[in-house]
């Protein structure tokens, strides 16, 4: 075995301060945010939180059916056109509508939108659009005598939404071509079969609320907004307060890891060290007899995989470590009552890492819309249109840094909300408990920056 | 097999980073074990003595 060690993971040379000060600055703003946590922060102010109602009117025309029909119908033509444009359209990913939509104004638009608006997408889920449809028309045709859909299992919790994340993250990252138009239409196509099989055996709400994936995935992030829905009338709450009103089930603590993880992996797999541990990888299963792109494959699922494990070992740990001072709850307990608060470190890593996707390739729906086949046409007359880069890098990186520092702060901010409530008459573990939080989040925030200010040299 | 670590000249640095945390938490743990240990303790043992 050699080991020849040259260059890898290096500081963006264009770095307004050194990567050293970046991690100390945000590292000392955890720590101080969460000494004033426990200074000031005496009582749960989320749990239970206040809610508004807006004015009736706005309330009645956002929840009224023709509008729900209309967002409905919207998701399922999109979902249509992302089909018909990555099968029939030109098969290049800068002139097929299909990836730019499905990889960055689907998977991170949609983000920023849930986490301006709410739960935005469960009005233009397209799945959930054609089962409520064919659910209504088959209660037409057997009189309302259509069987009731089985008891979702609990055991099944949030499994088949975990498996849904890391598999569509696998399509955009394990995946040798990732933005093949027509590989991310047969891929929709085969997710779509899934769904409505899990919608008919389950039924619509129960498979949206925790089997289908990205309604899962854009829920958490909703629930950061400050618009909530109470029983058909829309209202207002603090911002991060709906996190707290997660329902608990098996498996999410893996769709948050999913969440941080899949996400970091798309960072590591543009270091140096990652070159280096995929290389080695690919080496060994093409030594196995696998062909070099399916080598590439594996060992990049493998990557993929160890991201996931490695976020959800190193919340683990911390559990372990709040389960020294507290013996009377279990391990899975608490780490189904704290990991609502890893929802705003997924949020930083999202929105860090795919700021500039969202900002500038976002700009290609313009023309895309304009001509979705690549085939020459100009629907909007805005086939010309380019894209702007209005964003210079170093702004970018201070983005980034807010992001991620802020993202983690707010983190604490909930993971202290939640050890008031749950330590209510054992006020002396709230601080002792929370210090693991603080271990871990100053881990995440370590790791996130390394990803982002670091770059293959 | 040749296993090659071009980058590691970088990236084994990048990891002194983690290592502080990594101490802050082991202290912890031993701080909260021993401390969990004392409250465990039967009365007697922590009784003052004479």
């Amino acid at each position: 075995m050699t080991l020849p060690i040259a260059h890898g993971i290096a500081q963006r040379a264009d770095l307004p301060i050194t990567l050293g000060l970046f991690l100390f600055g945000s590292v000392v703003v955890l720590v101080v945010s969460f000494v004033a946590l426990a200074v000031l922060w005496r009582r749960p102010l989320f749990e239970p939180y206040p809610w508004r109602p807006l004015s009736g009117f706005l309330s009645r025309v956002l929840s009224s059916r023709p509008v729900e029909i209309l967002c409905g119908a919207t998701g399922v033509a999109l979902l249509g056109l992302v089909i018909y444009a990555g099968l029939k359209g030109q098969q290049t990913a800068a002139a097929n509508f299909t990836p730019t939509f499905v990889y960055v104004i689907f998977w991170v638009g949609m983000v920023a939108a849930s986490i301006l608006f709410g739960d935005v997408y469960r009005a233009f889920n397209p799945w959930r659009a054609i089962g409520r449809a064919v659910a209504f028309v088959a209660r037409l045709a057997t009189r309302g005598e259509l069987p009731p859909p089985l008891a979702y299992p609990r055991r099944l919790g949030y499994w088949p939404a975990a498996t849904g994340l890391v598999a569509f993250t696998a399509l955009e990252l394990v995946n040798s071509t990732p933005d093949d138009p027509s590989t991310v239409a047969i891929a929709t196509l085969v997710y779509s079969v899934l769904t409505f099989i899990g919608m008919a055996l389950y039924g619509v709400d129960a498979w949206t609320t925790r089997g289908e994936a990205f309604s899962v995935y854009f829920n958490l992030f909703s629930r950061l907004a400050i618009f909530e829905t109470r029983e058909g009338v829309l209202g207002l709450r603090p911002p991060l307060a709906g996190l707290t009103r997660i329902q608990p089930g098996s498996g999410l603590v893996l769709v948050v890891a999913a969440m941080i993880g899949t996400v970091s992996f798309d960072g590591l797999s543009e270091t140096g060290l990652w070159v280096d541990i995929g290389g080695a990888l690919g080496d060994l299963f093409g030594s196995l007899g696998l062909s070099s792109e399916t080598a590439f494959e594996v060992s990049n699922a493998v990557g993929l995989v160890a991201m996931v494990a490695l976020v959800f070992a190193l919340y683990r740990l911390g559990i372990a470590g709040m389960k020294i001072l507290d013996e009377r709850r279990p391990a899975g307990q608490l780490a189904d009552w704290f990991v609502p608060s890893l929802v705003p470190i997924a949020l930083a890593y999202v929105g860090a890492h795919y700021l500039t996707l969202l900002a500038f390739q976002g700009q290609a729906m313009t023309y895309l819309a304009s001509d979705p086949l690549g085939e020459g046409a100009d629907l909007f007359g805005t086939a010309e249109v380019g894209i702007s880069y209005f964003m210079g890098a170093r702004l970018i990186q201070w983005l980034w840094v807010a992001l991620v520092v802020g993202g983690h702060v707010a983190a604490l901010a909930l993971a202290h909300d939640r050890a008031l409530v749950v330590y209510r008459d054992e006020q002396d573990k709230v601080v002792p408990s929370q210090l693991w939080m603080l271990a871990v989040m100053i881990l995440f925030t370590i790791s996130a920056l390394l990803l982002l200010l670091s770059s293959n040299a | 097999m040749t296993f090659v670590i071009a980058h590691a000249g970088h990236w084994l640095v990048t990891i002194a980073y983690f290592i502080p945390v990594i101490g802050f938490m082991a202290w912890l743990a031993v701080a909260q074990l021993r401390a969990r240990r004392q409250r465990e303790r039967p009365d007697s043992d922590r009784r003052p003595p004479g």
